[in-house]
Order: structure tokens, then C-alpha cells, then sequence
């Protein structure tokens, strides 16, 4: 199975962090996803649930060599943290697109993960769903006018 | 005919006397009512700190504070943190919020991944939140002291004054149910009796949210943190609706064409189950 994958499985020099330092989930913790593991597949975005608490991508990844195609669910944070902290609009990722995303897998081996980057494959845009890059007063204020 | 007769008198004299005893009840009393607003009273709204914008919270720290200031839970409760600390090692989160229920006062100001904004008006103060459609806690201002028996609701009954630039919040009335949850894998039910004190101000764009709570059911002493929030005023940060139960269906068309929403299967942990 792990052939399907355009890349596969490898071990990121993230273990040892905690659940809580991934921005993924609003209500919920996030360890049922491994986060010593990123998991990257290539696919066609099918649907985007643009919803709360969390945001949505259904992804059909083809098969290869031999391998079964596969629909993936991917989970991220809430619309509005990725409007202010990834630079997401609710078209960002639409379905159709051809996408590249790597993602923190789910323990079960479901095929399902928590979102680290998607990359864009026609316009090459790469948007990520780090809400910790919110923790500062007045972003993106612009500077008086002199 | 006698017994028809004698029946029609005494219900004749039993109507009698409840109407004279209704005359002589004791008049309701006045109801309490909350006067309009005068200009004055918008006027000095004016005089009250700039809390305007939108406050996203210092997610970084609250992750520290679960680890350097944690409450001090009686042995049951500790008992049920550390059951829940093994699980999120082992990858089961305890889902304690994935049933959308709000989560409630004063887990929603310890631990929401989420903005708030405050709308400041005479006798009241209004703290609405993102992402759960009850985020909402009303705090009154305008003198009243706390019902005596107010039915419990999951953020309480709030009553506020202004201490200058601090806003001094009492809150009683949570329900049992509600969690003090020092992070979202772990949390403990207050057990009702519940009496936080919270004092909110701000420093350089910093809001201050300092919280005594008091829960003799699972706490063996008031336990004290102060929460952090960043004024936005970039219009991307306006709060949008959220209702945290829409992420729990798929938008679909029906037979007929029409755009429904239908069940969106999840799993224990809160999360799509990808398609087999």
C-alpha cells in the first residue's frame, strides 16, 4: 500500500513533540494522528468541506503499481484560523486541483491524517495551518501613512 | 332535587369565598425592570477601555501552563488527568469536546484555539466566541447581584464591575457537567458549586484574563492562572460564524436537486472517517 504513495512514509525529525503543538484541531486533541510520522500523497482534491470546527479535503489518490486508489480524508483547523494564520480563503483548494500534501497520518492506518502543507500543483502555491502564527497583537496592521 | 340544590349552594359559597380571597391577596409585586439607556449612559461607555478588535489567544502558552500550572485536583480528579495523560500518550485523546456542546466557563477562556471579541454597552458586557455557536457570555454591569437560584447553564451567571481599567467578573450557576479542562485531552466536570473571579484589562494590545476558580468538588484549593489574548484589528481577523455541528454533515443535493446537509460519519476522536 505504501507503493501508492508517491512518496513514502518517513520519520521526521519531530519526535518527542506533543500533541498540543500541532494547530489541527479546535476541539479536540490531536495524538491519534502521528506526529513522528509525515505522510505525503499526490492526488485530486474531490471535495473541500469548508466547515467548523474543522476544515475538510477529500483527496482521490490513484493507484499505482498494483496498489489500490484511495479517497483520503485530511483534517485542519478551523476556516477562520486558517484565514488569518495560513492565508487560506474557503476557494484555496478546490476541488479538481492537483495537489501535493504531506500530512501527520492516523495511528489506525486509515487513510486519514492532520494537515501540514498543501502545495498547489498548476499555480505552485503552498499554504500550511500553523495557528501559532497568530500569537502576536496587530498583525498585518498596516504602518501609518507618513 | 334536594342534593342538586344544596350542591348549587355550596359551590355558590365556595366561589364566594375565593373571590374575596383573591381580593384579598397581596398585590405582586412590582416587576424589576432594566431601564433604557440613556445618552449618558452611551456617553460614558466612552469613558470605559478600548477593547475593541478581535483577541486570539496565546495557544503557546496555554500548552505551558498545562504542564508548569496545573490545577490543584483532589486525588479523584487527579486520578481521572493522569488516565487521561496515558491515553493521549497512547493516542486517544479523551474527546471531550468533539460533541459540540460549548465548552462552557472557564475552559472556554483557559484553553480556546479560538477568537473572541467583547461588545461593551450600558449595564453589560457581551464576550462572544468563534467556532461553537454557544460561545456566548453575557456580564452584567449594571449593579444587579446574582439570582438567588439561577438555573445552571454552561457559562453561569455573571455579574461584572469596573475597577478602572479592570473588569471584575463573578460567576456562579455553571453547570455540574462543565469541564475545567487545562488542555483539550484533559478535563475534569466541575461538580457544581463553582465560583470563579476573573479580572480582565489590557497591556500594549494584551488582554489579561486572570481567573480564581473555585470548585470544592475536584479542587482541593482555588486555582489561579491568567490567560493571554492579542488585539487584532486586520479585518481578516473579524470573527466569522461558526457552528461547530456543521463540520458533522456533508452538503449534498438531494433526489430532487435541492443543497441538504447529510450525516458525515466521524470517529470517537472527532475526525471524517476516511472512506473505506
Amino acid at each position: 500500500m505504501k507503493s501508492s504513495l508517491n512518496k513514502v512514509v518517513r520519520i521526521a525529525a519531530l519526535l518527542g513533540l506533543v500533541a498540543s503543538a500541532y494547530p489541527v484541531a479546535a476541539h479536540h486533541a490531536t495524538t491519534m494522528f502521528d506526529h513522528a510520522k509525515v505522510v505525503t500523497i499526490n492526488g485530486v482534491v474531490k471535495e473541500v468541506h469548508w466547515t467548523n470546527p474543522h476544515v475538510g479535503i477529500y483527496v482521490d489518490v490513484a493507484g499505482k503499481d498494483g496498489a489500490e486508489a484511495a479517497l483520503w480524508v485530511i483534517e485542519m483547523t478551523s476556516p477562520g484560523n486558517l484565514v488569518r494564520a495560513g492565508g487560506w480563503t474557503r476557494n484555496s483548494v478546490k476541488p479538481g486541483d492537483k495537489v501535493e500534501i504531506s500530512m501527520a497520518p492516523l495511528r489506525d492506518g486509515k487513510k486519514g491524517g492532520a494537515l501540514k502543507k498543501v502545495t498547489i500543483a498548476d499555480s505552485g502555491k503552498v499554504l500550511t495551518a500553523d495557528i501559532r502564527a497568530q500569537e502576536r497583537a496587530n498583525l498585518e496592521q498596516e504602518a501609518p501613512a507618513k | 332535587m334536594n342534593m342538586k340544590r344544596t350542591l348549587t349552594v355550596v359551590l355558590a359559597v365556595v366561589g364566594l369565598a375565593a373571590s374575596v380571597s383573591f381580593a384579598q391577596t397581596k398585590p405582586a409585586e412590582k416587576p424589576v425592570v432594566n431601564p433604557a439607556p440613556t445618552a449618558k449612559d452611551w456617553a460614558d461607555i466612552g469613558k470605559l477601555p478600548d477593547w475593541s478588535g478581535v483577541w486570539n489567544p496565546n495557544i503557546t502558552d496555554q500548552d505551558k501552563q498545562h504542564v508548569t500550572n496545573p490545577p490543584p485536583w483532589n486525588a479523584k480528579a487527579a486520578a481521572r488527568i493522569q488516565f487521561q495523560q496515558a491515553e493521549l500518550k497512547a493516542g486517544r485523546p479523551t474527546p471531550l469536546f468533539v460533541n459540540c456542546l460549548p465548552e462552557g466557563h472557564p475552559s472556554w477562556m483557559m484553553i480556546s484555539h479560538n477568537a473572541l471579541e467583547f461588545l461593551i454597552t450600558p449595564g453589560r458586557v457581551t464576550m462572544l466566541g468563534e467556532s461553537d455557536g454557544g460561545r456566548l457570555r453575557r456580564v452584567y454591569t449594571d449593579g444587579r447581584g446574582h439570582p438567588p437560584d439561577p438555573d445552571p447553564t454552561f457559562h453561569g451567571h455573571s455579574i461584572g464591575k469596573w475597577e478602572g481599567n479592570v473588569l471584575v467578573i463573578d460567576t456562579i450557576a455553571v453547570l455540574p457537567q462543565v469541564y475545567i479542562a487545562p488542555s483539550e485531552a484533559h478535563g475534569i466536570p466541575n461538580g457544581g458549586d463553582m465560583h470563579t473571579q476573573e479580572r480582565i484589562w489590557v497591556e500594549k494590545d494584551v488582554m489579561h484574563v486572570y481567573m480564581k476558580i473555585t470548585a470544592p468538588h475536584v479542587l482541593t484549593k482555588p486555582y489561579e492562572t491568567t490567560r493571554y489574548y492579542f488585539r487584532q484589528r486586520a479585518r481578516k481577523f473579524d470573527i466569522v460564524e461558526g457552528v461547530c455541528s456543521e463540520g458533522y454533515f456533508a452538503p449534498r443535493l438531494d433526489k430532487d436537486g435541492f443543497h441538504v446537509f447529510v450525516p458525515q460519519p466521524h470517529d470517537v476522536g472527532g475526525n471524517r472517517i476516511p472512506p473505506k
